[in-house]
């Protein structure tokens, strides 16, 4: 009998320490709070660290209803993800713009978020844009009649530039510094920027904004002998 | 007696394996290739890309980034007798390096999404440019 008593007694004694040992003290809980505000702000900055806000731009070769795919200026394939967050815009549209609008082939730019591990873009505002294009290189021919100079860029392509009534003309020299200038001013031969926007029809030919030409800087050594046998070859 | 026989089909197998590898060995090493058959490769030495006489480089903006201010500084390093041509969206600006090449400007950004070009032109012509795209955006997501 006495043997059962002590038995029950002695696992009673056992449940009740294993209990107070399973009961959390003060010590513990703050200790278990600040281990888990340690995790979540761990978290948070790494989850700050992996996604920033990103614009692109670049020219669409693919759009589903979730996914838009373009290619940005170093020619790097670029996936911009869509959601129900995501608004549309272009100047063009008259009423609603969705990505069910957006074509093949047309340039748009991207604000949103960048995941740097998954490199991939959620898109939160997508426009359709024009890229300006801008040319630098060295003026081999002017037509005064036309107001057309003929640019053959760093490149090597050939380039006909239309001076428009909007085109604002500028030169540097080192005595006079930037400033304004004209058409009549442009000399064959001369360091030359163009900007302006190409033409639809024709990808050798743009329609300048603006011109930028240095009467005393030479054209680069490419691009001279490029115009070297340009000009022979229409003797 | 089958212990004997399976051990026998194995021998004749690796005898088999031999006689046919010696033979392929021998028809290798006795067969000659005509000189029609042949091709002679000659490996020309590409030729060696000229180094431009100027450099470039943007320290500011970083591109892609997204910023909340309209004016936008342009800085960078570039060969100390080059301009520096920026041009963006809607404006245009030349200036010329500091003595140890140093330069730095500000420009004026449009809404979204701007494109920056930085032309560095040597007094022999020679240029480099650098693109970069700039967004400006009040938005908050």
């Amino acid at each position: 009998m006495i043997k059962i008593i002590l038995l029950f007694v002695s696992c009673y004694l056992l449940v009740v320490a294993s209990a107070h040992a399973a009961t959390p003290t003060p010590v513990d809980t703050i200790q278990e709070i600040r281990d888990r505000l340690i995790t979540n702000i761990a978290s948070r900055v790494a989850q700050l660290k992996l996604v920033e806000k990103r614009g692109i731009i670049g020219k669409v070769t693919n759009s589903t209803n979730t996914q838009v795919t373009i290619t940005d200026f170093q020619n790097n394939t670029r996936f911009v993800d869509v959601d129900e967050l995501t608004k549309f815009s272009s100047p063009n549209a008259k009423g609603v713009f969705g990505i069910s609008d957006i074509s093949k082939n047309s340039s748009i730019g991207v604000l949103g978020l960048y995941n740097k591990e998954s490199r991939r873009i959620l898109a939160r505002f997508v426009n359709v844009i024009t890229i300006p294009t801008i040319i630098h290189g060295g003026v081999s021919a002017i037509d005064n009649e036309n107001f057309t100079i003929n640019i053959t860029t760093e490149e090597g392509k050939p380039m006909i530039v239309n001076v428009e009534n909007i085109t604002r003309t500028f030169s540097y020299t080192k005595d006079d510094g930037y400033g304004r200038s004209g058409f009549s001013k442009i000399k064959a031969n001369y360091n030359i920027i163009v900007g302006g926007v190409l033409d639809k029809d024709s990808e050798n030919r743009l329609t300048a904004t603006r011109i930028i030409f240095f009467p005393e800087i030479p054209v680069s050594p490419k691009v001279n002998s490029l115009l070297n046998k340009v000009n022979e070859s229409s003797k | 007696m089958k212990t004997e026989k399976f051990i026998l089909s194995i021998i004749a197998v690796v005898f088999g394996l031999l006689v046919a590898g010696v033979a392929f060995y021998i028809f290798q090493a006795t067969k000659t290739v005509q000189n029609s058959n042949t091709k002679t490769v000659s490996f020309t030495s590409p030729t060696p890309t000229p180094i431009p006489s100027i450099f470039l480089t943007v320290n500011q903006p970083k591109d892609e980034e997204v910023v909340g201010n309209k004016i936008l500084v342009v800085s960078g390093k570039t060969s100390s007798n080059a301009l520096i041509t920026v041009i963006t969206d809607s404006s245009e600006e030349v200036i010329t390096p500091s003595g140890n090449g140093d330069f730095s400007t500000t420009v004026n950004l449009d809404e979204d999404q701007n494109i920056l070009e930085i032309i560095a032109i040597a007094p022999n012509g020679e240029s480099i440019m650098i693109k970069k795209t700039v967004t400006y955006s009040q938005e908050e997501f």
